[in-house]
């Protein structure tokens, strides 16, 4: 699709201009143009073998007009308790110590975990919950910032998963299998709708620094079958936020462009002598590499923020991979016309000691995630932008462990649990499906992972059915053979 | 449908809106749609499996085809006797099939509106015509036999074909007016023939050596070829370059996958596969041996070693995981691995329902998950210890093993000692002066070393009274109530009493453990008492008493189930009464030398595991626990009284009297009814007599020594055939824990089956694999061989040769090469010879436009191969161009931040593979992967200009030419030639040149340092230029 140009991206590189001669210089003398052809091949062009048939290709256009353009999607890895934000059961305090009545869990599995426990003694919340917003959202005093943007959020309550371990559970959400091996949401929206930009890529993943839990893997943003070109970009809180960003020591901005211009020469002179047209392929990804040198340190240089904006962030804004800096630097790569920035915030897995524990990883969240809402909306992006939150499952209405007075643990919790989403197309102030009075059981609009990736494709201009890859004899999509839109979310 | 070049005769016509091209007789179309580039000549009648299989397959049978459970309208497609109804042969006016896909209604049109497929008008038309030609079916040309085909004479074909490769090329491309190209010139092809047969670069003299001779016998290269061909097939490096793509095929890595990604020390699978091929190992038994050396006759340790080939799949250990449910996992994956690696067959489409488009049934699916299941394993691996899941394959060097096996043969002989000294010692006993056994008294017992009356807790503790300083620690308020003597001890489940006495208790040392217990009710599983870190997720390492199912369940376990003992009681427990409960063990190692006594008789018991083979001390937690076990299912609700403890088995006699049935004290109660000599023979033995029991002492020794030399022997998962195989059953929607109908091993119905007898386990089906007649593997595997030389395969899909996969664009080609292949003995260096020797290989890859348009894609071989080099090869090139790289084959994998090694050998980890290599299109390595893409990134770009490794390796090359030549030409030809094998031609020599005097004058260094500084771009430029990645 046509690349579009966007009011925040600056062109101006004075790297460029000191050597804009010379490349006018082997431009001119090229019958060849570089644009829209030569980075489609460089997105995706798999040099070995060409695609299939036209209709399996990328989308070239949207299915219908999109609600949004670009997502953010802040995902609470480990799996956040419901019971202590935002499914408020005020049931379990009162019969806080009693087990779990069989009729309630009706024989549904646990985790090796917690199966073997000799009881399984509910835990009501240790935290106090409010309504807040016009819409009058359950919030819990662990979110007092979230609970200050309630008005722009929708809660679904009555997310539900089949996976009850963190490895499956995270790659369905990421992927729509438990299996390795399918793209990640990122990929696909990659491979649907292109990239907006020709200076980044379409997907960016940024990982909260330092958290222990469950760990990260590639495969979460990973392309699958999908050409690799749509992967996932791990942007590094480090000044080389992308792999090899920096020329080495000792090389130049001058002395890199003029090399990176000798070898466009010679790649000229090689298309000339061979007419392979992946010589093409590859002065375009030597064009682009460089324009990243100069595009992503931009991206990541947060110098030119007022304070007013890093003190809405909070003060971990400043340290370089935090939750903070991430969610600023996810607003700052989405207005650069990044399609996609998936973040993940690790260490929601609170067998033990929750309390203490989600205390923590609140006071690490609550603020970002306000102020990036808060930040979009001042900049009139949040209409165009989807912001996602939510954890692989939720956790358990009885405790794993011991409880004792103001400690409890919850184990993993496939069968319901609460996200929440905001901005482009997301109708706000709305919360959809409900659990029973233990947050054990979905009482009513269940919404399948599938039926979440439907909803997400769909704001996005995408018919979930019709976005397919073809690949062993097999359209795939994400949504597998599932999936349906949860119209009352969207606006 | 693309359609491509110019097409004199092109008739367009309109029909029902919608613009139609037909192509006039005797013109030829190249057609890019299906999946394939295909050729016919217009007036020839409709090939089924050319033109209509494509489409009905792509197209109608997800609802009318071979899945009986999606089938709609009850009509299938799929066969030409059941779709007679809707097709009519030769009247197409009458046919509904015609009516519905020509309809504009959008009620009535196939493929309806909702299944966003579509029929092209050429495509209508292709049905059209074939069911006027009479609708004939052919059967799906993947599963035909391989016939070789009669290969005409080369004379009068034009390029020169030198082999049967040739000819069958040179015909089709003289079809197209196209002729093979001149042979390469020397540089490119000694390039091409380097990388791949060993995946390395040539080396400067190596180059010059083979221009000289090209040059010198002009009039014959071919021989000057085939020579170097043998001395690269003769290089160690040979079985490296063919080993990178097996690994592929054999998700080889070194970590497990999944979330806590521990290493998994399979390497020296990976450093067999490299021998095979070096020694040119017949592939039928490359593959049987894979498959299922285990079953071999005398199984060789390589033999053995070959099949971690089926264990290499991911594997977790993540707490709380369901058993179960990811061992189906595994098998799956190796069900679906042998399908894609030797079938060519996406056989998991038909895990949870028939395959849509194969005519695999989910039955076929699930037999052959049988043949794949039957090994002694667990779900998940060890999550506290490194003990190798089972079943496993000691690795110790032969130094070791033969070590081993003297020290084993020693126990043995001493055991056989023991046994012949018994009765020698009934004569000792005869003559003893009293029958009384005096040694035993009120109190400790001989050898007793802990008794724990567990009357009351006092500061958290439980006394012993044999032994004041070593009592027992109380976790979490148990509850004391009243006892079988006196109080005894209740237990929530989640709360234990432990001791650090018997904690350390290995399998060679003898122990006993008595105890009185009262369960609550028959449990289906308890923890009574163990030594270990955690349940199965730890592999149980340890030993344990445990209830299950309401029966006593004792063992040994070094990894459960495969190397552990085990015995379960006949009968159950008692319920809410005391029980005298005794367990004795000899030290031996063997489910007969662990006894269970219940109220003072020694229970029948059911052996379950008798294999325990190695330690079971793992996983720390060196302390004897009673009543609880972290993320088990405690003794909820049970007591447990009178715990004592004694180093060495207890007697008969012992066990009836801890009981309370019998006394050992003279004048006691007496031996009860149940005491005769033979008990107090036994008693006398163990207890009192000191020959003997010294003799055991040394025999404990020797036990030790023996574990000593084998149990810190590295191991390697491999497959072990269980006696009688697994039940096995369809699984309902693919679902671990939805068995429906029991199936048995066989292959798949819908391919011939193996003549001759064959046993149903993996042999069985590695013979039927390898099999003359078995239409799929030689094809699947020469066209994986041919996509590693020539980029793209025969049959492009090499992951699927089923139905929907690409047809080969030179059938008969592909069938040449898998009957050579099978005729030869699956001589695999003599394919890859014929292969590379063929002038089709040799062919210069640069051609004028005319060729590049007619043949776009290189699908007809108009031109040798041209394809970026894979990431180990990129990395082994600047490795080698440095000077760095270290030759040495095989050993532990290594850091890639460290190693001089080749790239075959840094550390895979499946989670977190390396960036370098990852951005290069290496294969994850997750799943069985039958190709790589081949992308150009920017990341890639960046890679090659400012990763340090390979900075600093451009470095290197330049600075050994700066070295070596004062010449400026000369240095920028050197640095040119190590990195892409190729003289500079004058342009390219004085754009470098320039680079190099514009880079050191833009360095403000001087002289000397400013022209190693253009030099350093120099080789950078040449490392990031593209016939730098390219083998062209």
């Amino acid at each position: 699709m046509t690349p579009m140009t966007h009011p925040f991206i600056s062109p101006v590189d004075p790297v460029r201009h000191a050597s804009q001669l010379t490349r006018r210089h082997f431009f001119s003398r090229s019958s060849l143009t570089l644009g829209g052809a030569a980075l489609a091949h460089l997105l995706g062009r798999d040099t070995a073998v060409a695609q299939d048939g036209p209709a399996l290709g990328g989308l070239g256009q949207p299915h219908f007009a999109p609600k949004a353009t670009r997502a953010i999607y802040l995902f609470m890895s480990g799996g956040p308790s419901q019971l202590d934000l935002f499914d408020y059961k005020p049931r379990l305090n009162a019969d806080h110590g009693r087990d779990l009545p069989d009729s309630v869990r009706q024989g549904q599995r646990l985790t090796g975990m917690s199966a073997n426990q000799a009881t399984l003694p509910l835990a009501g919340s240790a935290f106090k919950f409010a309504r807040h917003g016009a819409a009058g959202h359950w919030i819990s005093e662990l979110l007092p910032h979230t609970a200050g943007v309630a008005d722009e959020l929708c809660f679904i309550k009555s997310l539900h998963t089949e996976a009850i371990n963190h490895d499956p559970a995270i790659t369905f959400f990421m992927t729509g299998a438990q299996i390795a091996g399918r793209p990640s949401l990122g990929s696909w929206l990659s491979y649907g709708l292109g990239s907006e930009n020709e200076n980044l890529p379409a997907f960016c993943v940024l990982t909260t620094k330092g958290k222990g839990g469950q760990p990260l893997y590639a495969r979460l943003w990973g392309s699958g079958f999908l050409p690799a070109a749509h992967s996932g970009v791990k942007f590094l809180p480090q000044a080389d936020a992308v792999p090899f960003l920096k020329n080495p020591e000792g090389v130049t901005a001058v002395g890199r462009r003029r090399l990176l211009d000798r070898l466009a020469e010679l790649h000229h002179d090689e298309y000339e002598r061979t007419l392979d047209p992946v010589v093409n392929d590859r002065i375009a990804q030597y064009e682009m590499a460089f324009r990243m040198q100069t595009s992503v340190p931009e991206a990541t240089d947060f110098s030119g923020e007022p304070e007013s904006i890093l003190e809405m962030y909070g003060p971990d804004v400043r340290q370089p991979g935090s939750f903070a800096a991430n969610c600023l630097q996810a607003r700052r790569l989405i207005e650069r016309g990044v399609r996609f920035v998936q973040l993940f915030h690790q260490d929601w897995d609170h067998h033990g000691g929750l309390p203490g524990a989600i205390r923590g990883e609140c006071q690490q969240t609550d603020q970002p995630c306000a102020a990036l809402i808060k930040d979009l909306r001042l900049r009139g992006l949040l209409d165009e932008t989807l912001v996602l939150w939510g954890g692989e499952f939720g956790r358990t209405a009885y405790s794993q462990g011991k409880l004792t007075a103001g400690d409890y643990g919850r184990d993993h919790h496939p069968r319901c649990f609460t996200a929440w989403a905001a901005g482009g197309g997301i109708k706000p102030g709305v919360s959809h499906g409900e659990t029973d009075d233990f947050s054990y059981n979905i009482s009513r609009d269940p919404v399948h992972v599938h039926d979440w990736h439907a909803t997400v494709l769909h704001l996005l201009g995408i018919d979930h059915e019709r976005l397919t890859f073809k690949y062993q004899g097999r359209r795939f999509r994400l949504t597998d053979v599932h999936g349906t839109v949860v119209a009352p979310v969207v606006a | 449908m693309r359609w491509r070049g110019r097409w004199p005769g092109v008739l367009h016509f309109s029909r029902g809106g919608l613009a139609c091209r037909l192509v006039a007789a005797g013109v030829v179309v190249v057609m890019g749609g299906g999946g394939t580039v295909s050729v016919w000549a217009a007036e020839a009648p409709v090939d089924f499996n050319r033109e209509v299989r494509p489409i009905l397959s792509d197209r109608c049978f997800a609802c009318h085809g071979t899945d009986a459970a999606k089938r709609k309208g009850d009509l299938r497609l799929d066969d030409r006797a059941a779709a007679l109804g809707v097709l009519l042969p030769g009247k197409t006016g009458h046919s509904e099939v015609v009516a519905r896909i020509f309809s504009d209604d959008v009620d009535d049109v196939m493929p309806p509106p909702e299944s966003n497929l579509s029929l092209s008008a050429d495509e209508k038309e292709v049905l059209r015509r074939w069911i006027a030609e009479g609708a004939e079916y052919q059967g799906h040309w993947a599963f035909q036999p391989v016939v070789a085909p009669v290969v005409p004479e080369a004379s009068g074909l034009p390029g020169a074909p030198r082999n049967e490769i040739d000819v069958l090329v040179a015909e089709r491309l003289q079809k197209e007016a196209l002729s093979l190209q001149p042979m390469a010139a020397p540089a490119r092809l000694l390039r091409r023939l380097s990388f791949d047969l060993t995946g390395l670069p040539p080396g400067l003299a190596e180059l010059d050596a083979f221009g000289e001779a090209m040059t010198a016998s002009a009039a014959d290269p071919a021989a000057v070829v085939a020579a170097t061909v043998d001395r690269l097939l003769a290089s160690p490096h040979f079985g490296e370059r063919m080993a990178s793509d097996w690994l592929d095929v054999a998700r080889f890595a070194d970590t497990f996958g999944y979330q806590s990604d521990a290493t998994m020390q399979v390497w020296p699978w990976r450093d067999w596969v490299i021998r095979s091929f070096n020694e040119n190992l017949p592939f039928d038994q490359f593959i049987t041996w894979q498959l299922a050396g285990d079953l071999l006759p005398g199984a060789t340790r390589d033999q053995q070693l070959a099949t971690a080939f089926n264990r290499l799949h991911r594997q977790t250990n993540e707490g709380g995981s369901v058993n179960e449910e990811f061992r189906v996992q595994y098998v799956e994956d190796r069900v679906e691995t042998y399908g894609m690696a030797f079938l060519g067959l996406t056989v998991g489409c038909a895990k949870c329902h028939d395959h849509k488009y194969d005519p695999m049934t989910q039955r076929d699916y699930y037999s052959l998950f049988s043949y794949f299941q039957n090994v002694d394993e667990s779900g998940l691996y060890s999550h506290f210890t490194d003990a190798t899941p089972t079943p496993a394959l000691s690795l110790g060097t032969v130094e070791q093993e033969r070590e081993r096996a003297l020290a084993a043969a020693r126990v043995v002989r001493a055991e056989a000692e023991l046994a012949l000294q018994r009765p020698l010692r009934r004569g000792v006993f005869a003559e003893r002066e009293q029958v009384g056994l005096a040694a035993a008294g009120d109190g400790a017992w001989p050898d007793e070393i802990g008794r724990f009356a567990l009357d009351e807790i006092k500061d958290g503790r439980v006394l012993n009274a044999v032994n004041e300083a070593e009592p027992g620690q109380v976790f979490d308020e148990v509850a004391v109530v009243p006892g079988r003597h006196g109080q005894a001890l209740q237990f929530s489940g989640e709360n234990n009493i432990s001791l650090s006495l018997g904690g350390k208790w290995t399998r060679d040392d003898a122990f006993s453990v008595s105890l009185w217990i009262n369960p609550p009710a028959v449990m289906e599983r308890a923890v009574v008492f163990h030594r270990s870190k955690a349940w199965t997720d730890a592999a149980s390492n340890g030993y344990e008493l445990l209830i299950e199912d309401g029966r006593l369940s004792a063992a040994l376990i070094h990894f459960w189930p495969g190397n552990a003992l085990r015995v379960v009681t006949r009968d159950r427990l008692a319920v809410n009464e005391w029980t005298h409960v005794a367990w004795s063990y000899d030290g031996s190692s063997r489910a007969a030398g662990l006894r269970l006594f219940v109220n003072g008789v020694e229970a029948a018991v059911e052996v379950v595991r008798d294999a325990l083979t190695k330690d079971i001390n793992r996983g720390g937690e060196d302390r004897l626990t009673f009543g609880q076990r972290f993320r088990d299912r405690g003794f909820k609700g049970g007591a447990i009284d009178d715990v004592r403890l004694f180093g060495r088995a207890l007697s008969r006699l012992e066990a009836a009297a801890l009981s309370g049935v019998g006394s050992l004290t003279p004048g006691g109660a007496g031996p009860g009814p149940l005491v005769s000599q033979d008990d107090e023979f036994e008693y006398f033995l163990l207890a009192v007599d000191r020959p003997y029991r010294d003799a055991l002492a040394g025999l404990r020794d020797l036990r030790r020594a023996r574990s000593a030399t084998g149990d810190g022997l590295p191991e390697i998962m491999t497959m072990r055939e269980l006696p009688s195989p697994k039940p096995a059953f369809v699984l309902a929607r693919g679902a671990y824990d939805a068995p429906t109908d029991p199936v048995s091993a066989r292959t798949p119905e819908f391919l011939p089956p193996l003549t001759g007898a064959a046993p149903a386990n993996r042999l069985g089906l590695a013979r039927w694999t390898v099999a003359r007649e078995n239409p799929l593997t030689a094809r699947v595997l020469v066209n994986r061989l041919w996509q590693s030389f020539f980029g793209v395969g025969l049959v492009r899909t090499p992951e699927d040769f089923g139905v929907q996969g690409a047809l080969p664009s030179h059938p008969e080609l592909l069938d040449f090469l898998a009957a050579r292949f099978m005729d030869s003995g699956w001589d695999l260096k003599a394919l890859v010879r014929l292969m590379v020797t063929s002038r089709t290989y040799l062919q210069d890859s640069t051609v004028g436009g005319d060729v590049r348009s007619k043949d776009p894609d290189n699908h007809l071989l108009s031109r040798g191969p041209s394809f970026r080099l894979s990431a180990e090869q990129i990395r082994d090139q600047a490795l080698r161009a440095a000077g760095r790289l270290d030759p040495a084959v095989g050993g532990p994998s290594v850091d890639p931040d460290q190693a001089n090694r080749r790239s075959l050998y840094t550390f895979w980890k499946r989670t977190m593979p390396d960036v370098r290599m990852d951005l290069f299109d290496m294969a994850k390595r997750e799943v069985c992967s039958a190709r790589r893409p081949l992308t150009q990134t920017p990341l890639q770009a960046l890679t090659l200009l400012n990763e340090p490794t390979f900075v600093s390796w451009a470095r290197l090359v330049a600075e050994q030419a700066e070295a070596a030549h004062a010449d400026d030409g000369e240095a920028i030809i050197t640095i040119f030639r190590t990195l892409t094998s190729h003289r500079p031609t004058d342009r390219q020599l004085q754009i470098l040149r320039e680079l190099l005097v514009e880079q050191a004058a833009g360095s403000s260094l001087e002289p000397a340092a400013a022209r190693r500084h253009g030099l350093q771009a120099v080789a950078q430029a040449a490392m990031n230029f593209d016939e730098s990645v390219m083998k062209r």
